[in-house]
């Protein structure tokens, strides 16, 4: 078996590694590895040809694999090793990763810190309990987009989608302006599960009907599907009898949510945060194994690509400051908590190191839409900043630094609009 | 004999029309109309109950409602338009499990032995879409042919594994209560399982007897009063089991022909002559019937209507591995309110909560009537009562990573058909081969042979035994399965092993590769599926379907567009984006 030492070694290629990747190496770590399981790097972002991307970071509009292209180019100019189509079947506690592909075979890479960057998975037609039959043409929306985009195939005619998510939103427009016919999104939240800007830019614009409080009761057909009945929901989401209606499709797009894909975190006894599904983090990104942190959407899953790179870089920080041995992290160590609050759902990072006074960039989600909502943030009974949010909705991840003096829990209330 | 039964029915049943004939061999067939599709089939099963009769025809209708019937006329005037394409000694109807078990026992013999089936693959119906189980055969009525036979072959099933290298886990399986009362119900359980021969069955009246038999009952801090344990209880990935049937029979010289329907069988003289296909005519000897739920048509083209077959459909869950299945042997857990659930699926067994072969755990399957036998659609009511017989409280529906749904071929008898047709000789029915029909399919595949073997023999044959004939099959590369040490060798070998499609269940591009160069070729991504396990992880194939599609089409030399995910009628892409057309071939 070949036998590997790295300073650090980044697992996943895409916006969130390579992010962390290069800034590792420009942190002073020396030898720096990639490894990513496709056959180039970007990771789903070369699949995600519509613009938008790098609005934070680069200021202006780009797709996704021009976003990646910045960082590949940068990365290229390193001296960064990157192994592709390899994959990592195993990572132990002891930062020992096993991976393999077809020219090394078995690898036992030894490395002084590790950065999870897996992304994440789509929530599948099982997970959501879809009923019916099982027939061909129920996709995800991200294979309809790797199918479309990458593949140059159509994997239907006429589609329904299931689901607002962004990716959905984003293949609405795609599918529409590859001549397919859209028959309508089926939300069954009684709000968009996307961002604003794309209910706009990719149904509105293209007159794409959007349902809420609506699902897909039943899949029809036994061999490819011919149709959906769709179905009203009421409050509690339960289905409202005589709303059903069948829809004829060849399509159905199924965009109902993201999974951070943390199987290898799960394999070395990482703690997760059930509402995240990610790692739970302190505010070096380092989750419960010392020398092991997450970074994008392994750790959580984000909406725009620019914090999935910020998170790298965090990451990255975190890792090389371990590795020179100036956090220790585990069981010895103390923390204080990041605590949501109000309409907070949830908070990344989840603890700060006790006594680190610090300034944390902390990313989260609501539970529900308002207006006009204040966010609090307050250690020790102490306000210690505010802003206002004039739109707060669940798609939207709200991300702010906050100083934090380590001693307390930093509570981050989002009160309600008045 | 038939005044009794009408006036019998007409007591139960009243205000139906029912036209009730019987024939020689005591088989009523009953026509009429129902209320609903449940009063039909409640109006088969006691008609069926009633003494002398052998088995029930119904014909019944329900009123307003159309009963979905296969039609077989375009493929029958395929066939016949073909002509004669194949003369062989026997033909096989259907690759399931008892199918390919009784093309694999038949290998042995110097003939030609030709199994058509109408799907793309073996293993597409019910013998998918179960809960794997070698049943010890305490759930079966004393004295049936279902009770002789599920005990023969639950003991026969290690030979196959042995042979075949097929994974089989012989977990045990036990039920406890803990109210005295129900202590009954266990004795009962144990006097049958001894009445029917189970092997090493146990009845217990100790809490510390459940204990050493299942350790992991202790978290539950249970007032355990005694239960009864059937150690042989087995566990397979039934899918399994019918490729490694399929794959030595092939192996051993039968032929394989899918996407082929029987349409007709040809008889002369009260004597079978062959079948008539969509792929033509097809000339044999001996025509054995084991079409699951299809088989009582085959048996009535073969002019001899003795049964009915109605779709009974199961849905089951398969939950992630990451939550760890409770108990090691299979448990049951009665106190009291699982008695409700017990009668409601009388019929079939099943219902329990299972662990795989490879340490997931399975639940259900529910127990649901439907009047069309190809309905295998999950529904939410189904899914909660799979999800009822989970005993893991930690875990639930979020864990769910595949909701699925077979039909059982059931007939009225409720028992197994398997017999020489007294009406067109040389057709051997097999039919009505629902639960515990995995665990008995060794059992009914040496029945039919015995049966195929006396007629050949009162015919004045003396069959001969190949002398290249080899029992065994090669076991499949499982890279999932081996050491670090092991898996880097393995590439070092074969590089095409260092290539993971699958990612969830960590599945090779040379594991996919020797599915593809086996002697039964998968063709479809879910054939690749049930022989490798590519896209059965908690991704559901989201990220490998486009690789093992590309692969199957390279491999096959086919276009993208023509890879289907299952049968005929189920392709996956449609045709090339407009720009991909443009491009032009770079594909």
């Amino acid at each position: 078996m070949k036998k590997m030492n790295f300073d650090i070694a980044v697992i996943g290629g895409g916006p969130a590694g390579l992010a962390a990747a290069i800034q590792a190496r420009k942190e002073g770590a020396e030898k720096v590895l990639v490894i990513e399981r496709d056959v180039e790097l970007g990771g789903i972002l070369q699949q995600c040809i519509h613009d938008g991307f790098g609005l934070h970071r680069f200021g202006k509009r780009m797709s996704g694999n021009e976003y990646a292209q910045e960082f590949i180019d940068e990365l290229e100019n390193t001296d960064i090793e990157v192994l592709l189509d390899t994959m990592v079947l195993e990572v132990t506690r002891d930062k020992v990763i096993y991976a393999c592909n077809n020219k090394d075979g078995m690898m036992e890479i030894a490395c002084k810190a590790v950065i999870l960057a897996m992304g994440c998975r789509e929530r599948t037609a099982s997970q959501i309990q879809l009923m019916g039959y099982r027939p061909a043409g129920v996709l995800t929306a991200g294979s309809v987009q790797r199918y479309i985009n990458m593949e140059g195939y159509l994997p239907g005619k006429k589609a329904v989608i299931l689901g607002s998510g962004d990716i959905g939103l984003i293949m609405a427009r795609r599918m529409t302006l590859e001549g397919m016919e859209v028959k309508g999104v089926y939300e069954v939240m009684p709000s968009p599960g996307g961002l604003t800007r794309n209910i706009v830019q990719c149904l509105d614009d293209y007159d794409i009907p959007l349902h809420l409080s609506t699902t897909v009761a039943k899949v029809h057909g036994k061999k490819r599907i011919e149709g959906v009945t769709v179905a009203k929901l009421d409050e509690n989401r339960q289905i409202i009898p005589g709303t059903e209606e069948y829809i004829e499709c060849d399509l159905l797009v199924l965009a109902v949510g993201l999974i951070p894909e943390n199987e290898l975190s799960v394999g070395c006894g990482i703690e997760l945060d059930e509402r995240t599904r990610g790692p739970v983090l302190d505010n070096h990104f380092m989750t419960s194994v010392p020398g092991i942190f997450a970074c994008g959407n392994v750790a959580v899953v984000f909406d725009l690509v620019d914090y999935v790179s910020q998170s790298g870089e965090i990451a990255a920080k975190g890792a090389v400051a371990y590795m020179n041995g100036k956090l220790t992290g585990g069981e010895g160590t103390e923390y204080v908590h990041t605590v949501p609050a109000g309409n907070v759902n949830f908070i990344v990072p989840q603890k700060i190191v006790k006594g680190e006074e610090c300034e944390v960039q902390l990313y989260m989600r609501v539970k529900h839409p308002d207006k006009k909502a204040v966010l609090e943030v307050s250690e020790d009974g102490q306000v210690t900043q505010t802003g206002r949010h004039p739109f707060v909705a669940p798609p939207e991840m709200i991300s702010c630094t906050v100083k934090a003096t380590g001693n307390a829990d930093v509570i981050v209330d989002m009160k309600e609009g008045k | 004999m038939i005044e009794r039964i009408r006036h019998a029915a007409s007591e139960a049943f009243p205000g139906i029309e029912m036209t009730l004939t019987v024939d020689g061999r005591n088989i009523v067939t009953v026509q009429g109309e129902c209320e609903s599709w449940n009063q039909l089939v409640d109006v088969g099963h006691f008609l069926a109950k009633q003494e002398g009769v052998k088995n029930v025809v119904n014909e019944m209708t329900v009123k307003g409602l159309v009963i979905p019937k296969k039609d077989y006329s375009q493929a029958k005037a395929d066939g016949e338009a073909k002509g004669v394409v194949k003369e062989t000694d026997v033909v096989i109807v259907g690759a399931g499990v008892i199918g390919c078990g009784i093309a694999r026992t038949l290998a042995k013999y110097d003939m030609n032995v030709t199994v058509v089936e109408m799907s793309d693959d073996v293993c597409t119906g019910a013998s998918k879409a179960n809960n794997g189980n070698i049943h010890p055969g305490m759930a079966v009525k004393p004295g049936t042919l279902k009770a002789k036979l599920n005990i023969e072959g639950n003991r026969m099933y290690q030979q196959w594994a042995d042979e075949l290298n097929f994974a089989l886990d012989w977990c045990g399986c036990v039920a406890v209560v803990t109210d005295e009362r129900l202590m009954k119900g266990a004795e009962m359980t144990y006097k049958i399982a001894v009445m029917n021969g189970v092997h090493e069955p146990e009845v217990f009246y100790s809490a510390e007897r459940a204990l050493e038999i299942e350790p992991k009952l202790a978290h539950r801090n249970l007032d355990i009063k005694g239960g009864a344990f059937f150690p042989s209880f087995g566990q397979v990935e039934s899918y399994e089991v019918v490729i490694a049937l399929a794959e030595n029979a092939a192996d051993n010289g039968v032929e394989f022909m899918f996407n082929t329907t029987v349409a007709d069988v040809l008889r002369e003289d009260g004597q079978v002559q062959g079948v008539v296909t969509n792929k033509g005519i097809i000339k044999a000897k001996h025509v054995i019937n084991c079409a699951g739920i299809y088989a009582d048509e085959i048996s009535a083209m073969a002019g001899d209507k003795c049964y009915t077959i109605h779709g009974r459909k199961g849905t089951l869950a398969i939950l992630d591995r990451h939550s760890e299945p409770e108990f090691d042997r299979v448990t049951m857990i009665y106190d009291g309110s699982h008695l409700i659930q017990e009668k409601k699926n009388a019929e079939s067994k099943g219902g329990a909560m299972c662990v795989t072969t490879e340490h997931q755990s399975l639940l259900g399957p529910s127990a649901t009537e439907v009047p069309d036998k190809e309905d295998n659609t999950t529904t939410i009511d189904d899914l909660a009562y799979a999800m009822g017989t989970n005993l893991n409280a930690a875990t639930g529906y979020k864990d769910i990573i595949k909701t699925f749904c077979g039909v059982r071929p059931a007939d009225y008898s409720e028992d197994f058909v398997i017999e020489m047709s007294p009406i067109t000789h040389g057709f051997i029915n097999v039919g009505a081969i629902q639960s515990p029909g995995l665990a008995s399919a060794p059992a009914i595949a040496k029945m039919v042979e015995e049966i195929w073997l006396e007629d050949v023999k009162a015919a004045g044959c003396e069959p001969a035994v190949k002398e290249d004939y080899n029992p065994y099959r090669e076991a499949r590369v499982e890279f999932r399965h081996m050491s670090r040490e092991e898996q880097d060798q393995l590439i070092a070998q074969d590089p095409r092993y260092g290539r993971i499609i699958c990612r969830c269940e960590q599945i090779t591009e040379g594991e996919i590769l020797d599915a593809i160069n086996s002697s039964v070729v998968p063709t479809s991504v879910d054939a690749i599926k049930r022989r490798t396990r590519a896209g059965m992880g908690r991704c559901q194939g989201g990220f490998c379907q486009p690789k093992v599609l590309e692969i199957l089409a390279r491999e096959l030399g086919k276009e993208w567009t023509e890879i289907h995910l299952k049968d005929a009628g189920s392709r996956i892409l449609f045709e090339e984006t407009r720009q991909a057309a443009k491009e032009g071939g770079d594909k």
